[in-house]
């Protein structure tokens, strides 16, 4: 390559760009993760205060109360996800006209914009005039009336139930792909061998899926983790802090009480908890590869 | 054990006629081989007997009773994958033991079981592997160890040592005509190899665009051909078809002039085995005489091709032939040579 100097060279205007929107603002997050900064009192970093930011957060309720609600919504969210993205896979799995009609419906709520989804099943379940509200009241007269979004319980599983919502069309598409990539021989191999269709699947067909269904919980989870639009549209994080996952009690300490070296000491924190999984993830598939590619 | 018979069984792709209405019957303990060229339908033949391809039309009966809507694992075989089939989490013994397991076989009967079936298939030091870490002919041999494991009513070998070396494959071989005599189980072979078809069955089905167009032992089918195309399929080298035409009981073709005892008629082809023919020096009683045009030594004997104008002969020689390419050479059947006279247009025998 002749032209080396010049091919760096053009490479310089991508770089210059990442630098300043991604690689600066990172670095300086973890910067001021170890100053005192309060936004309302300075407009510049205040002094290097070590890792009290961080030991703060275990002993501050609102970060704790975060740390859990994010628990529950992010194992209740992945759960179900999988579990419907993997039914549903199932029951797409045959082609014909029917299937692929479904198919293509099924991409609708993943194409929806998640602030939006919020938005919609706020009204949805307005206890006044919410369609889902009213019809359930309608069907089940015990539910008339029910102040869906006032209940820390029942916002927290509206919230997981749009996230559901939302998220299991795509899981749908993956686990569509893993099933097409199990060979036909090896169920059919089962069949004669005498194994019934419950043993063929959790037995030759769901370890075949190892590899795509620990992509699928990977990636769920790390966007569960994320999850904040449906917080702000939704429930606000309410009621009370009972919906507060940890993105949007960050967004709330650096945007609403401008503390931010605590929020980026958070963020951080957050940080580390999906690098973890990533290289949990990781280390997963190397050693599956072998088992996955016979 | 049991006896396999398909009634006027038809399948269907869409409007694609795979395999066309026609009756088979497979007799209790046979050895039926299913032989044809690539895409004959064979193995779609054998997925409907497995119960793993829907029957568009006709009756499938074992042992006697009419198994059409019965599922698989109902029928009580045991079939070898074209493509192995293998459950690729499992070792080679779990693979092994699978049939066994599901069949509530305790762990010890099984370990036997399957250590005593891997020495049979010469996969005894293999059997912690996973198939990703076998060869293709290795995978192939789990394949097979996996069907043999148990005694089933009925063996389906779908092209089963399709992958394994020559040695190899003459070994399995014996070893599979040996578990044939000692189990007697019905078994229903796929191949494409004529080889493996005349060695190890009872009887042979030629298949041809899915239709069965001869049925009958070995012998008959090498001896006997229905049509050109049996004729051309068996026998290795394939048998010599020569087009030409019969008048006043002689056959005449380029280079070729011989008796026969048939009625006069045009456009026949005269078929005759490379190992029924004799080489004789140029000028003697030659009843087809070519230039030499290939030698070639397969160890125990030559094969020699003569050719006369459009007209090409394949002779089998003794090892030790030799002579110079282009030489003039003549051919005459052996004493007690079978001609196999076919019609040109149809294909069949005369
Ligand atoms: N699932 C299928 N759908 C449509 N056509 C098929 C299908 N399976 C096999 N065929 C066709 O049926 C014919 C017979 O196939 P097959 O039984 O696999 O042949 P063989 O085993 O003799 O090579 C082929 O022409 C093949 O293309
Ligand atoms: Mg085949």
């Amino acid at each position: 390559m002749r032209d080396r100097p010049l091919s760096y060279l053009l490479l310089v205007p991508a770089f210059l760009i990442v630098l300043a929107t991604t690689l600066y603002p990172l670095a300086y997050s973890f910067v001021i993760a170890f100053r005192e900064w309060d936004l309302t009192k300075q407009n510049r970093p205040g002094t290097f205060v070590g890792l009290d930011n961080f030991t703060y957060a275990f002993t501050e309720p609102g970060f704790l109360n975060s740390l859990w609600v994010t628990t529950i919504f992010v194992v209740t969210s992945v759960v179900l996800t999988l579990f419907i993205a993997m039914s549903l896979a199932l029951l797409l799995r045959r082609t014909g006209r029917m299937h692929t009609f479904t198919r293509i419906i099924l991409i609708l709520p993943f194409a929806m914009s998640p602030a939006l989804i919020g938005v919609s099943y706020r009204f949805m379940f307005n206890p006044e005039f919410g369609v889902i509200a009213k019809g359930l009241g309608a069907i089940f007269p015990a539910l008339q009336g029910v102040p869906w979004l006032a209940s820390p319980d029942l916002s927290m599983a509206i919230l997981v139930l749009t996230d559901v919502w939302h998220w299991s069309p795509y899981m749908t598409f993956m686990c569509l792909g893993g099933l097409a990539s199990v060979p036909r021989e090896t169920e059919e191999a089962a069949r004669i061998d005498g194994a019934s269709g419950f043993r063929i699947f959790f037995g030759i067909v769901l370890p075949q899926m190892k590899g795509v269904l620990m992509v699928v919980a990977v990636l769920k989870t790390i966007f569960a983790l994320k999850m904040f639009d449906q917080v702000v549209t939704l429930t606000g994080g309410g009621p009370g802090n009972s919906t507060e996952t940890l993105a949007y009690f960050i967004f709330n300490v650096g945007f609403k009480w401008y503390d931010m070296g605590y929020a980026s000491a958070l963020a951080w924190i957050l940080t580390g908890i999906m690098m973890l999984i990533s290289i949990w993830y990781v280390r997963m598939l190397l050693s599956e590869r072998k088992v996955a590619t016979a | 054990m049991a006896e396999v018979k398909l009634v006027d069984v038809e399948k269907r792709y869409g409007s694609f006629l795979a395999v066309p209405k026609q009756s088979l019957t497979i007799e209790e303990g046979e050895f039926l081989v299913l032989l044809g060229p690539s895409g004959c339908g064979k193995t779609t033949t054998m997925r409907m007997i497995a119960g793993l391809e829907e029957i568009t039309a006709g009756d499938l009966m074992i042992g006697g009773e009419r198994v059409n809507d019965k599922p698989p694992k109902d029928r009580d075989i045991a079939m070898v994958f074209q493509n192995y089939g293998l459950y690729p989490h499992m070792t080679v013994a779990e693979n092994i033991g699978y049939p066994l397991k599901l069949r509530g076989f305790n762990r010890q009967a099984r370990e036997a079981r399957v250590a005593e079936t891997a020495e049979k298939v010469e996969l005894g030091k293999l059997l912690k592997r996973r198939p990703s870490e076998l060869s293709g002919g290795q995978r192939q041999r789990v394949a097979l160890a996996r069907a043999i494991v148990r005694t089933p009513k009925l063996f389906l070998m779908d092209e089963p040592l399709s992958n394994l070396d020559a040695k190899l494959r003459v070994t399995m071989r014996a070893e599979l005509k040996h578990l044939h005599h000692e189990l007697g189980v019905t078994t229903v072979y796929v191949t494409h190899d004529q080889m493996e078809a005349m060695t190890l069955a009872s009887r042979v089905a030629v298949m041809r665009k899915g239709r069965i167009v001869q049925l009958d032992t070995p012998k008959m089918i090498y001896s006997e051909p229905a049509n050109l195309f049996v004729a051309s399929f068996i026998g290795s080298p394939p048998m010599n078809l020569i087009d030409g035409v019969i008048s006043q009981g002689t056959f005449t073709a380029p280079g070729v002039n011989l008796p026969v005892s048939a009625a006069d008629r045009g456009n026949v082809v005269l078929g005759i085995r490379p190992e029924e023919l004799d080489l004789v020096p140029a000028d003697g009683e030659g009843l087809f005489s070519g230039l030499l045009y290939a030698l070639e030594l397969t160890g125990e004997s030559t094969l020699v091709t003569l050719r006369e104008g459009t007209t090409v002969v394949c002779a089998r020689g003794g090892a030790d032939f030799d002579a110079p390419i282009g030489t003039r050479c003549a051919l005459v059947p052996k004493a007690g040579a079978r001609l196999h006279l076919f019609d040109k247009d149809s294909g069949e025998r005369v």
